[in-house]
């Protein structure tokens, strides 16, 4: 396959991954904001809609402008069904993020729901001479070491969907939830 | 009207034949049963979010049994959504009340709607439109995968405890889904023990993936460190 051709496909898969995982994070994010009745994440969301739609119009333009065979086409129309889907399932979390927003306090059987009342969400910065700078999340063992559990990972202008193995760098801004004792031990670990 | 002349008024207004009929799905009558809203809140969520995973792995790499799982899944959200609808109904008493619980259901149609998103991908793979390859290639270098294996009769892994067997140290891999007969275990508790019979959704690389099929389906014999 010529270099060029390649790179196209290069670009659409890191485009598709971009977009596959800001509508998942939206997704935990939403539901996040409602189980712990956080304003701050569900405005999270919604900014990441805005972005959502954006990456989505970027992505189909570059998918369609493929010039493949007839007999290729299928595997293209694939791509912009993935494309929808994960439109749909951002316009879904940005739909569970306004419910928080409208300021409804929670019904009893909706707090029932948020067992763990004083679950807090915090926003921590990793600095360089922090021991969670350059490892990873499973090395790094957050919820063992603090019982936060990290949510999302923002990186100047990036939002990183937590996996095992992705790894925090400095200056990187964790977003975690737990209680209110281990927002303490976290920001200890992240910016000593 | 007899049953039989209704039957036939309903097969012409909607232009069907008889053996359509058949194969129609058949819906399950869902009956109310006290069930705690935090409970059902929780487990679509957990549902809604492991369904859109298994419905990019099922279609990026066009694995029809994992797009069949999640037409399950999908049925079973459905019923989710009924239940917690009719518990939000009983426990609206006055206008407050109405006003709260509004959004308790805005949250349960929008979870909903991402299963939905989630049988739309699988959908993708069961209609044979499938994914470009060299773009499913490309994305198997730069995201985990999941797999889904059934515990074959001698696997090494029968009887083992979750936590027991470490195969996040080991190989890279999560079990974050067991199927157990018509039952889903989420996010299995470490204690869980694997059985024959079971089928267990696994997360991670390409390498790690590939030798937890292999233990799982008994051609592999050792458990390495």
């Amino acid at each position: 396959m010529p270099r060029k051709r390649l790179k196209h496909f290069e670009e659409i898969v890191e485009r598709f991954v971009e977009l596959k995982n800001t509508s998942e994070l939206m997704m935990d994010l939403a539901y996040s904001s409602v189980l712990l009745n956080s304003r701050e994440l569900a405005e999270d969301v919604q900014r990441l809609e805005d972005h959502m739609d954006k990456l989505h119009t970027d992505f189909e333009l570059l998918v369609l402008s493929s010039r493949f065979r007839p007999e290729e086409a299928k595997g293209f129309l694939g791509l912009i069904r993935l494309g929808v889907v994960a439109e749909k399932i951002a316009d879904a979390a940005a739909e569970i993020a306004e419910v928080v927003l409208r300021g409804i306090e929670p019904h009893p059987v909706l707090k029932l729901a948020i067992e763990e009342a004083e679950e807090t969400v915090t926003y921590v910065q990793v600095t360089g001479n922090s021991p969670l700078a350059n490892k990873t999340l499973r090395e790094a063992r957050i919820p063992k070491e603090t019982g936060m559990w990290v949510l999302a990972i923002r990186r100047q202008n990036k939002w990183i969907r937590p996996k095992p193995h992705t790894e925090m760098k400095p200056e990187d801004v964790l977003i975690a939830s737990g209680y209110a004792e281990g927002e303490e031990e976290l920001k200890k670990l992240a910016s000593p | 009207m007899n049953h039989e002349d209704r039957v036939k008024i309903f097969l012409a207004l909607y232009s069907i034949s008889r053996s359509d009929l058949k194969k129609m799905p058949r819906l399950e009558r869902i009956e109310y049963k006290p069930v705690s809203v935090r409970e059902l809140f929780l487990e679509m969520k957990n549902l809604s979010e492991l369904m859109i995973d298994l419905a990019y792995s099922a279609a990026l790499f066009n694995d029809k049994e994992l797009a069949e799982d999640i037409f399950e899944l999908e049925n079973r959200v459905d019923t989710l959504t009924y239940l917690l609808e009719m518990e939000i109904m009983i426990a609206a008493r006055d206008a407050e009340d109405a006003q709260a619980l509004a959004g308790v259901s805005k949250v349960a149609s929008a979870a909903d709607k991402i299963s939905d998103a989630a049988a739309d991908i699988a959908a993708i793979v069961t209609q044979n439109i499938g994914i470009n390859p060299i773009v499913s290639e490309g994305f198997e270098k730069v995201e985990e995968r999941l797999t889904r294996a059934k515990v074959v009769e001698g696997s090494i892994l029968i009887g083992k405890q979750i936590d027991e067997l470490d195969l996040a140290a080991r190989m890279g891999v999560d079990i974050i889904a067991i199927r157990r007969n018509k039952d889903w275990i989420l996010d299995p508790e470490d204690t869980e023990r694997t059985r024959a019979g079971d089928i267990l959704i696994a997360r991670g690389a390409p390498s790690g993936i590939k030798e937890f099929k292999e233990l799982v389906e008994g051609k592999r014999r050792k458990l390495e460190d």
